[in-house]
């Protein structure tokens, strides 16, 4: 009775073993034959903004390389309902991606309550896409450097506009705000459509738009730019100075923003699956393809892979709840 | 002359025709279904258009806007579920013609009064797109505070037989508007720390909710005949209405083209304000709500005068008035080519090839439409038993499909309890979204325009765009309680 009742220890002892072996090398096949099914590429936000756009056209990239790719359009609270989801895991995970950018990092300053760590709970792929915000005024603003328009917002209250808070173009204003101890006052909007008219009309002072959105304004003369937000200057508007050199002695010595997109997966994301992105995503980086649709975006490729990109996230998460803090911004 | 050979050219290919042929096709019958919106199925094409030919691309995206546009109209009128936020007034009169076995001439209404609106609008963007974008660059937060004050006039006419209770549903309408972050401060409104209403209440499935639930709920809780025949095979539109309708759509296509114009107002308001104007001036007002071809005609008429004009602002400025002309706005620039005056100044072959192919457009969505509602009108036809339940799938998907969020499919049918109580109090319905597409509007205004001018409120009075307002404003607030007053005197006159 006894042996009978080992023996069946020992049997289903055996089983699980038998069990959690074939699984784990169903993990390992599995693993290695990554990706085995096909990619979602979830966009935090709604299907036709710059994100989607941009993710779509990396998708459509990727499929060529991989497999299929799957975008999936899963909008709410910033960027963050998406984000939680993708933190949770669960099925499918695997071979989950999901487009971050400024909102990321911003949305974890902004939003209370949030489930999941910026940083910890994913995996960093790679950082695709850059694109620099301009500071600029209205064509007929008296002001024609940063210089002269810091020296006149210490003078007087003058006003920015944005497409919504949180969004990278209001932290952008903020920033500028914190460094250079001015008192902006922010006046945001629903959109970049609503936003840009009111700075052509001169109805706010300044905007530190995304470049695509305001590159035609700026070749029309309607408006003025006075600095890129990026370390370098663009070279899309070679002769207009970097925040850094434009507002040296203003505190702007190391003012840095730009709306970048990258890649991130859940943190238990497979390893083989991690390196396929990494490698393909390189490939189609240096291609043709990607290299002439940059432009169109006034964007550059980014640079940042794998731990630097999880750093660069690192940086920006403390950069914009230091901001967000001080802006008041924390609820 | 070289430029003309140059259009013709650029316009005459196969590939355009079809696009736009294509395009159309799509949009109307995206638009048709509940939750699917025009601004999702141009977002989706978007890649498909990487390929083409620039000219190809865009007339193949407006074409689905354009489509979507009517297509909308077509459940609103056969089963109470507008299709996109912006047909919502086409079911006010729509619906009802529908139920009296009219769904023939109402579907017809909204087709012709589409096209021709969205010929006006056409001819508008071609020949006044220069003088519009500048009223459009001249319209500030103050101005937008007024033309919203405006807007909200409307909330009386649309209020059915009380205007006491037009207003507590308006009022509701805008409490419920405030939920999500605070526009300015980022603070929390009502949102219980939830973190499905901090974007604010998603339209979609606060629309479906409350017009297609309540009737889902009516025919299973009231004992009415299972087997009710909208009769779409009744008689269609005649010359003789469509002409007596005539002046009402212009106005509509004019008050869609102002509306579309500028940027950030919207299809949906313009609806609302065309099918105001033409109750006030009918001399049928009294069967505005309840079946009117005339109904149907001006909110049509007012939505689809927005779509051409929502390309003026792009065209001419570079500024997207809409969801969809943004994405239209991406397409351009994946074409390498820059939307404002550069385009017109380097690419000028190009826009004359646009424009005929938006012309050709209005002439498609004849064909279109009219296959449309031959195919679509058969709905009609099936009995409510196997009809409604299938309106509530399309419902529960609809309502999930525009945020894959399961969150608000609960709100839709939340919605839907709240659309079925007011139905079953008397209390209309429009006035209730109206407060809620307007009250955020109101609110972001006023509270910019402050922002603007560091709290001077001699701002909202700094031109003349700001006084034609005013006086829209006051003018149509003295007329409402003029009328409500001799109402009031009329009915005590007759107890």
């Amino acid at each position: 009775m006894m042996s009978s009742k080992i023996g069946f220890r020992l049997k289903r002892s055996a089983l699980c073993v038998v069990t959690a072996v074939s699984m784990a090398c169903g993990g390992v096949a599995q693993a290695d034959e990554w990706p085995d099914d096909n990619i979602r590429l979830v966009v935090p936000y709604s299907a036709g903004g710059t994100t989607d756009l941009l993710s779509r056209k990396v998708a459509d990239l990727l499929q060529r390389e991989l497999t299929t790719v799957v975008v999936e359009n899963r909008p709410g609270a910033g960027s963050t309902v998406a984000t939680g989801q993708l933190a949770r895991g669960g099925r499918g995970s695997d071979h989950m991606l999901l487009m971050a950018s400024p909102g990321h990092t911003i949305g974890a300053s902004l939003y209370p309550n949030l489930r999941y760590d910026p940083v910890a709970d994913f995996a960093f792929i790679r950082n695709v896409i850059n694109i620099p915000n301009v500071m600029v005024v209205p064509g007929n603003s008296p002001y024609n450097t940063v210089a002269e328009f810091v020296e006149a917002a210490r003078a007087k209250q003058l006003s920015f506009s944005s497409p919504g808070i949180g969004s990278s173009v209001h932290m952008s204003g903020e920033l500028f705000k914190n460094l250079t101890q001015t008192q902006l006052i922010h006046v945001p909007f629903r959109g970049s459509g609503e936003a840009l008219p009111a700075l052509l009309a001169g109805d706010v002072d300044v905007a530190f738009e995304n470049m695509p959105t305001v590159y035609p304004h700026i070749q029309s003369g309607k408006l003025k730019a006075l600095a890129v937000t990026t370390p370098q200057e663009s070279e899309f508007l070679p002769d207009v100075p970097s925040m850094q050199q434009a507002g040296a002695g203003y505190g702007l010595e190391n003012y840095e923003t730009s709306a970048w997109f990258g890649l991130i997966a859940h943190k238990s994301f497979p390893e083989a699956g991690l390196e396929k992105l990494e490698s393909a995503l390189a490939k189609i980086m240096s291609g043709e393809d990607f290299q002439n649709f940059l432009p169109q975006f006034g964007a550059v490729a980014g640079e940042e892979v794998g731990d630097d990109f999880r750093t660069m996230v690192d940086n920006e998460v403390a950069k914009w709840s230091e901001v967000a803090e001080q802006a008041n911004l924390k609820r | 002359m070289d430029n003309f050979s140059e259009v013709l050219t650029l316009f005459l290919s196969v590939d355009n025709f079809l696009a736009i042929a294509a395009g159309v096709l799509i949009g109307v019958v995206v638009g048709a279904i509940p939750g699917l919106t025009a601004t999702m199925a141009v977002a989706l094409a978007l890649p498909f258009t990487f390929s083409m030919e620039p000219v190809t691309a865009i007339l193949l995206l407006v074409g689905i806007y354009k489509g979507g546009m009517y297509g909308g109209s077509i459940t609103a009128i056969l089963i109470r579920t507008p299709g996109s936020p912006a047909s919502a007034c086409t079911l006010l009169d729509g619906y009802p013609m529908a139920q009296q076995g009219h769904a023939k001439k109402a579907l017809k209404t909204a087709l012709y009064s589409s096209v021709v609106a969205d010929l006006i609008s056409n001819i508008a963007l071609i020949f006044f797109a220069a003088y519009l974008a500048k009223i459009a660059l001249n319209f500030g937060p103050p101005e937008y505070f007024w033309l919203i004050c405006f807007s909200l006039t409307i909330i009386v006419s649309v209020s059915g037989n009380s205007a006491i209770k037009g207003l507590i549903a308006a009022g509701l309408g805008i409490i419920i508007s405030t939920i999500g972050l605070d526009a300015v401060y980022g603070t929390q409104r009502l949102t219980f720390d939830n973190y499905n209403l901090m974007d604010r209440v998603s339209f979609i499935p606060l629309l479906i909710g409350l017009f297609a639930i309540p009737e889902v709920i009516d025919f299973y809780t009231s004992k009415v005949a299972p087997h009710i025949r909208t009769a779409v095979s009744g008689a269609s539109l005649t010359w003789k209405e469509f002409k007596g309708s005539l002046k009402t759509v212009i106005r509509g296509s004019v008050i869609g083209v102002i509306i579309g114009a500028i940027p950030g107002t919207g299809a949906t308001s313009a609806a609302f304000i065309s099918y105001s104007e033409a109750k006030r001036t009918s001399p049928r007002k009294a069967n505005f709500g309840k079946g009117e071809v005339e109904g149907v005609a001006a909110a049509e008429a007012g939505n689809n005068g927005v779509a051409g004009a929502t390309l003026i602002p792009l065209l001419s400025l570079g500024i997207p008035g809409d969801v969809i002309t943004a994405i239209i706005l991406g397409a351009f620039m994946i074409h390498g080519l820059t939307p404002g005056p550069v385009l017109f100044q380097e690419n000028l072959p190009l826009v004359y090839a646009l424009f005929c192919g938006i012309l050709v457009s209005s002439f498609v969505l004849v064909f279109v439409g009219n296959a449309a509602i031959r195919y679509f009108s058969l709905i009609a036809d099936i009995p409510k038993t196997i009809l409604l339940p299938i309106v509530l799938m399309f419902c529960i998907y609809g309502a999930y499909a525009v945020n894959n969020s399961t969150f608000d499919i609960g709100l839709m049918l939340a919605f839907g309890i709240l659309g079925f109580v007011f139905n079953r109090t008397g209390v209309a319905a429009a006035p209730f979204l109206i407060g809620f597409i307007l009250g955020p509007m109101f609110e972001d205004n006023l509270r910019r325009t402050l922002l603007i001018s560091k709290g001077d409120p001699t701002i909202f009075f700094r031109g003349p765009i700001a006084w034609v307002f005013i006086t829209l404003t006051v003018a149509s607030l003295v007329f409402a309680f003029r009328r409500y007053w001799v109402s009031r005197k009329e009915q005590q006159a007759e107890a």
